[in-house]
């Protein structure tokens, strides 16, 4: 439990007057927030049982404490309604352990964005969009779901751009980057069951994403063609490393896959299979490093890693593999880990709702 | 109107510097390099400057195997027994 006390300040009794307030002071992302005014923060609050200064994660290097009243403060700053706040605070718990390493991730110039992706009924609970412009905009949900993790990031962890966070050139999602699996139509198991989480019990994953790369492929018909654009983008000269990644497949391409009969296993071998490069081509881009090829085709080397290649990621367990997006058109996505390899490994934790 | 502050309040604790050496010749040198593609060379090459000029020596060569993570504690515990002080930085 933290020892300090929550702090009040008196504004002027005007909305705009506020707002401007909490741009004086620093309080935002760049864009106007909600003031956090005394009854809405108590709302926030009374969506988890726990007392208020319960603490759901601690920075590793500066030791700043995020307690369950700072979490809300920011989520109505955010925009965010009481019932988003379990999301959220299961988001920061599942962030909180070290190997997900959020000091790491936020402060590097590699500009990563913690990528939450929600996952069972609460979801729909809370009517989080899975479905068309999946990452935004347009919903309220993900939307402020996404920013309350960076307004804390900033505000309680003092992630404060070109001082703390030296991001060389930031990343769209340091604004928001929250979205929800979608289950219509999704031929597997909702990604909270195959985390064993017993059903009923949703989850959120989190994932220190590097950017957003649009996998286009209106022509094949096949899951070899299909899977293979996404391969091909996870191991392009510019993203490939030892790092995880996540692929969210569009429906349509869901559906070629599903028609053969694929499992997420069977999706997830064929992507590590093929997203790689040779180590001659590694060489030539100046990214060829033996320690990490070593880590890759060592002792413990995955029986998929071919030898005189650099795969992306170590086994294909590293790979997060779901549906979303709306019906039409044939753009999936891939999200490479942050920077260079496996500084940040993605957590998931239940959400308590 | 009442706003709740957002920040977060002080930490609980506090960075302070290490004593300055009394001179530098003669002593003991770590080299903590953190995984980065050049760390090392960049760190040696750092190190041999304190061999050439004050006559050091060079003990120890730590590594971390995350960049971006403190080093693990029993690393410098067991480096700081041995050097009397380490050489760290950046290597990209």
């Amino acid at each position: 439990m933290s020892a300090a006390s929550p702090r009040i300040q008196e504004v002027p009794d005007d909305l705009l007057t506020a707002i401007d307030y909490c741009y004086e002071q620093g309080w935002t992302d760049g864009l106007p927030v909600v003031p956090p005014v005394i009854d809405r923060v108590k709302a926030m609050l009374a969506a988890d049982s726990r007392p208020a200064e319960t603490v759901i994660a601690t920075h590793p290097a500066t030791t700043l404490e995020l307690t369950l009243h700072a979490a809300a403060v920011n989520a109505v700053m955010a925009g965010c309604l009481p019932d988003y706040f379990p999301v959220l605070v299961a988001a920061f718990e599942a962030m909180d352990r070290p190997d997900f390493n959020f000091h790491g991730s936020t402060a590097s110039t590699g500009g990563s964005a913690p990528l939450l992706v929600v996952s069972g009924p609460y979801a729909d609970q809370i009517n989080m969009n899975s479905d068309v412009n999946l990452f935004g905009p347009g919903n309220r949900a993900n939307a402020t779901i996404g920013r309350a993790v960076r307004l804390i990031l900033r505000n309680v962890f003092q992630m404060l751009p070109g001082i703390s966070d030296k991001s060389t050139q930031g990343n769209p999602g340091k604004y928001s980057f929250c979205i929800a699996e979608r289950t219509r139509g999704n031929p597997w198991p909702p990604l909270c069951a195959a985390q064993g989480y017993p059903e009923g019990t949703s989850s959120v994953t989190v994932f220190a994403g590097g950017g957003f790369c649009n996998v286009e492929n209106h022509g094949g018909n096949t899951p070899e063609q299909v899977l293979g654009s996404a391969a091909d983008a996870m191991a392009n000269y510019g993203c490939i490393t030892l790092g995880q990644s996540v692929v969210i497949l569009a429906p349509e391409h869901m559906r070629i896959i599903a028609a053969a009969g694929w499992t997420r296993e069977q999706a997830q071998e064929f992507l590590f299979a093929q997203a790689k490069r040779s180590v001659e081509g590694m060489k030539n881009v100046g990214k060829y490093r033996d320690r990490e090829y070593d880590t890759q085709h060592g002792d413990k080397a995955h029986a998929l890693a071919e030898a005189g290649f650099v795969h992306r990621g170590l086994t294909p367990d590293d790979i997060l593999i779901t549906m979303g997006g709306g019906d039409a058109g044939g753009h999936s996505c891939f999200i490479p880990s942050w920077s260079r390899g496996r500084g940040s490994i993605m957590q998931h934790a239940a959400i308590r709702a | 109107m009442q706003l709740y502050v957002p920040t977060s309040a002080p930490p609980k604790r506090k960075a302070f510097r290490a004593p300055v050496l009394s001179s530098l010749e003669g002593t003991r040198i770590g080299i903590l390099e953190n995984g980065k593609l050049n760390a090392e060379e960049m760190l040696r090459e750092v190190a041999d400057l304190f061999v050439q000029r004050h006559g050091c020596t060079v003990r120890t060569l730590a590594s971390k195997s995350n960049a971006s993570a403190p080093a693990p504690a029993n690393t410098l515990v067991k480096v700081a027994q041995d050097v009397d002080f380490l050489i760290t930085g950046l290597g990209d």
